[in-house]
């Protein structure tokens, strides 16, 4: 069992939550193994959040408040990330909704995408094959694949190819043929106002062979007929190492983590312990080499500066994000397409980059402008300084906010270059918050310090 | 020369910015003395239209005699009364007007059926193989315009040129500008906002550690080099273009088309242009119901069509239409046979255009042929989409045969008849001397490089690692005029890419070899 340490603490915090701040990491540092902290913080089960607004239960009627009510419902969601703690039901939510894919061009009504959001929650470590089965005939999905137009003998493949080559196995463990009878095992299912209801005489009651097998199958008999494949356990699991660990799997592993999962029957819980508390998850290889998504970039950022989500002014602040989300190619309930967001180096293209570096530039210059709409609540620089306790002693300052703000390893040449931007023309010696200037020379190191490309690791 | 030495050349090279922490203005870039010669494509510019999706063949280019075409598709074929003719057997959807204009003027040309073997129906791997060039059975991680550019610039990444060698409008970048090396290309949305955003973009040269994170660092460094080396130029360009010679559509697709225009006319070199329009993934209704020539699919290719034609105008009014090619492509057609919810799942071959005013115009192919598909009931390939690639790079880009071979990882691609004439393959830019390895590229013992010189001069053939150290120096010293061939034994080096860089009283050439 890895060692607990400050170490190991941000690295798991780092990969696990939208970034963190120093009272989160002195939280899980007080529970004295790692083993502990996973169990009883990281993957602990809490009561579902309560919802964006009274209209979730709403019917669907078309009354031009899908826009409003989608912005609204991303707001909320930025806000169950800002305030997670130390436990990562977010993350695996955001997860699952890049995983089993539903997007806000298809699904006209956030109601549904609302339904399909609390489901990931709910699950975001319940068991696999039972979320394959309610994500089969989610009313979001359902609309998103056409599945809720799929009829009889003349089924839509969508869904059908879809669950085999994105959700389930991957491309080359299945056959065309797989396919198209598959479809007819998912006939059946249409969305009427917020439910899915099953209609007998638009399913295909025949029988249909999958894998080899042959049966009248229905939407769950295919879904169990999948799980029967090794490759199913294997293909989730490359995809959580992928995310958690590092993007170019290590095949072995992955191995040793869909036995796992085929052992427990497919629960999720015990597969994310066995890879968050593994040495594999620890090797130094790995730190610092996961490129943030935007999210983990923006709420990870206001953390660091200590904001709370009681601090954020939502009319104000949350625009700002979703605006900056969005340019920086990852907004909620709206993945690119059925895939989802690739990750890792798709997030990086020559403007996306200069993009987070001109975001992270911005949210520094709020702090103590008094011109300032967004972000009020973020300390002035020099108040932020003295929350750190080294604040007077300029080299100590550098190595904290170093340590706070980046997991990518650096060099002293490094630390020694943004030493000089926090003087600027004062020296070593001199230095204390009280000097005149002060604000903006500890603006200039944070701008700095985000400003590295190594910023964007976690 | 030690490392440092060697970096600090580097950033002489890469654009004569002094790299250090945090100190660097990025509009510093300065004249590069030693940029490579942009003229290798003799001007010529490919601009790639990419339907994302799948587009549906049958309902873009109209098989109307062909009753088997109607019975498939009892409820979303179009009517023969609303065809644009092409033939006596073909016509275009009737949202196609501007491309039937531009078919009637010789200006476009279409190819029937493109495909490969063993077509792959998932999205993504489809979309993976057109974009890199690859078989159904191999992953290729480079993409084929990538190689191309790896090829024309032989000293990237060490050596960049002054202007971008490939742009791509949008945000997220493509596999086709990716290579083992690194991006080839920029990616942005709009000249201002880009150059905007650059400004305060710092980069270093401190040697990334040897982890997997510091791969991931020399990655985004990368594309932080190029954003700042380019951002300047291309703004640069764009601003002095004049604008609005042609009044484009107002749709995403046309506004990209329009700053694609906008900075050929500003006179930016770059040879390569991608744009990308969605939602070709017409699973369901994609007509709407008794009016077949209306809905989705009629809408996007309206747009494809219209844009495009707006391109090619824009491009006629500013004389540049024989400079620029326009190639739309997706990664596969449709289904024969509609499926129950007036769409059409996913399926194989499908044609796709050529446009501008160097094609020879009318139809390559023949009719898909309807009685004779594949088992899973989609239409057979009768060009291979790389086909299309090695016409474009020989005919178009001017690119030597064996070099078009090797883009294609060896294989040989048959060209079309595309263009009305074939351009010589490129000149090489330094009379002076030449540069350049003979034999297998990989080699896996033994390579040779062959350089000749026009007059008596100091020569220097050093070899470096794709980290920058230098590993050898094959030849130094004065030499007279002639062709000199020399060989170098690599069986002991390890496998990967090196640089050799010649240097001489009349310049340097970099090329690269690749050790197997």
């Amino acid at each position: 069992m890895p060692v607990w340490d400050v170490s190991n603490a941000k690295h798991l915090l780092s990969r696990c939550l939208f970034g963190y701040s120093r009272k989160d990491l002195d939280k899980a540092l007080s529970y004295t193994t790692l083993n502990d902290f996973v169990e009883k913080e990281l993957l602990a089960d809490r009561p579902l959040p309560a919802s964006p607004g009274e209209w979730v239960t709403e019917v669907p009627v078309n009354n031009s408040l899908e826009g409003d009510r989608y912005r609204a419902m991303t707001y909320w969601w930025y806000d169950l990330m800002l305030s997670e703690g130390t436990n990562m039901r977010e993350k695996m939510t955001l997860f699952w909704h890049n995983h089993f894919v539903s997007a806000r061009d298809k699904v006209n009504y956030p109601q549904h995408l609302y339904i399909q959001n609390n489901l990931f929650r709910r699950s975001a470590w319940g068991n696999f094959r039972q979320l394959t089965k309610d994500v089969s005939i989610d009313p979001a999905m359902l609309i998103y694949l056409d599945g809720r137009l799929s009829n009889g003998n003349t089924p839509n493949e969508n869904y059908a190819r879809e669950i085999m080559e994105l959700f389930t196995l991957g491309v080359g463990n299945y056959t065309e043929n797989d396919i198209k009878q598959a479809a007819l095992a998912f006939t059946g299912w249409q969305v009427n106002g917020l439910n899915a209801v099953f209609t007998q005489n638009r399913f295909a009651n025949t029988n249909k062979t999958i894998f080899g097998k042959t049966g009248n199958y229905k939407h769950g008999d295919v879904v169990d007929l999948i799980l029967e494949k090794p490759e199913a356990a294997e293909f989730v699991c490359r995809k959580l190492f992928k995310e958690f660990v590092f993007y170019k799997p290590n095949e072995s592993f992955v191995k040793q983590m869909a036995e796992v999962f085929r052992k427990s029957n497919y629960e999720i819980r015990p597969v994310l312990k066995f890879m968050l508390t593994s040495d594999e998850f620890f090797n130094p290889q790995y730190r610092g080499a996961k490129i943030k998504n935007p999210m983990e970039v923006t709420i990870g950022m206001l953390k660091a500066f200590d904001l709370t989500s009681e601090q954020v002014n939502t009319t104000n602040d949350w625009p700002y994000i979703y605006t900056q989300t969005q340019a920086l190619q990852q907004q909620l309930f709206y993945p690119p397409d059925v895939q989802g967001w690739v990750g890792q180096r798709d997030w990086i293209s020559s403007t996306t980059f200069v993009t987070r570096g001109s975001l992270s530039d911005y949210i520094v210059n709020t702090m103590g402008n008094a011109k300032a709409t967004q972000f009020k609540q973020i300390n002035t620089p020099v108040s932020y300084a003295r929350t750190f306790k080294t604040s007077e002693d300029a080299t100590k300052l550098v190595d904290d906010m170093v340590g706070l703000f980046l997991q990518f390893p650096v060099s002293a040449a490094k630390k020694q270059s943004l030493l000089s931007t926090l003087l600027g023309s004062t020296i070593l010696a001199n230095w204390s918050t009280s000097t005149p200037g002060a604000d903006n020379q500890i603006k200039a190191l944070l701008k700095a310090i985000m400003r590295l490309p190594e910023f964007q690791f976690a | 020369m030690n490392r440092k030495e060697f970096l600090q050349q580097l950033s002489f090279l890469s654009g004569g910015v002094a790299f250090g922490m945090g100190g660097m203005s990025v509009k510093a870039f300065a004249h590069n003395p030693f940029s490579i010669d942009m003229e290798a494509t003799n001007g010529k510019i490919l601009v790639l239209v990419q339907l994302a999706g799948g587009n549906d063949g049958l309902n873009t280019v109209v098989p109307y005699e062909n009753s088997l075409y109607y019975n498939k598709r009892a409820n979303i074929a179009i009517k023969k009364e609303n065809v644009l003719p092409l033939t006596s057997q073909m016509g275009l959807n009737p949202a196609m007007a501007a491309f039937k204009d531009l078919y009637d003027k010789g200006k476009l040309t279409l190819v029937q059926n493109v495909g490969y073997a063993n077509p792959n129906r998932s999205h993504f791997r489809s979309t993976d193989i057109w974009l890199t060039g690859s078989d159904a059975a191999e992953f290729w991680d480079e993409g084929w315009i990538g190689r191309y550019l790896t090829k024309l610039y032989p000293g990237f990444p060490l050596q960049i040129p002054e202007e971008p060698m490939a742009i791509q409008l949008g945000s997220v970048e493509s596999l086709l500008i990716q290579t083992d090396l690194g991006s080839t290309g920029v990616v942005f949305s709009n000249p201002t906002n880009f150059y905007n955003l650059v400004t305060g973009t710092t980069i270093d040269n401190e040697p990334v550690p040897e982890t997997l994170a510091g791969d991931e660092l020399r990655f985004m460094r990368q594309v932080a080099t190029q954003s700042v080396a380019y951002s300047g130029i291309i703004k640069q360009k764009w601003d002095k273009s004049l604008k609005n010679l042609y009044t484009y559509p107002t749709t995403n697709l046309a506004s990209q088309l329009k700053i694609v225009g906008e900075l050929i006319g500003g006179g930016l070199q770059t040879p390569i242009y991608l744009t990308t329009i969605g939602g070709f993934d017409t699973h369901a209704n994609q007509v709407v119901a008794n009016a077949t020539n209306t809905g989705t699919h009629a809408n996007l290719l309206r747009t494809v069509s219209d844009a495009v034609a707006a391109f090619q105008k824009d491009l006629e009014k500013r004389g540049l239409a024989d400079k620029v090619v326009v190639m739309t492509f997706s990664e596969f057609g449709r289904r024969v046979s509609q499926n129950g919810t007036m769409g059409t799942d996913h399926g194989s071959a499908a044609p796709l255009f050529v446009i501008g005013s160097g094609v020879r115009g009318g139809v390559l192919g023949k009719n898909p042929a309807l009685g004779d598909l594949d088992g899973n009931g989609d239409i057979k390939f009768e060009y291979d989409f790389r086909q299309l690639y090695a016409s474009i790079l020989q005919d178009h880009l001017g690119v030597e045969t064996s070099t078009v071979q090797g883009i294609m990882g060896g294989k040989t691609f048959s060209t079309l008849p595309i263009f009305r004439q074939s351009t010589s393959g490129y000149v090489a830019s330094n009379q002076e001397f030449t540069f350049d390895q003979s034999g297998a590229n990989p080699f896996t013992t033994y390579t040779t490089l062959l350089y000749s010189l026009k007059k008596d001069m100091y020569v220097k053939i050093s070899l470096y690692d794709m980290m920058g150290r230098e590993v050898g120096t094959l030849k130094e010293g004065n030499m007279a005029a002639g062709v000199y061939s020399e060989i170098v034994e690599g069986s002991y080096w390890m496998p990967g890419p090196y640089l050799c860089a010649m240097k001489c009283d009349a310049g340097q050439k970099v090329i690269r070899i690749l050790k197997a």
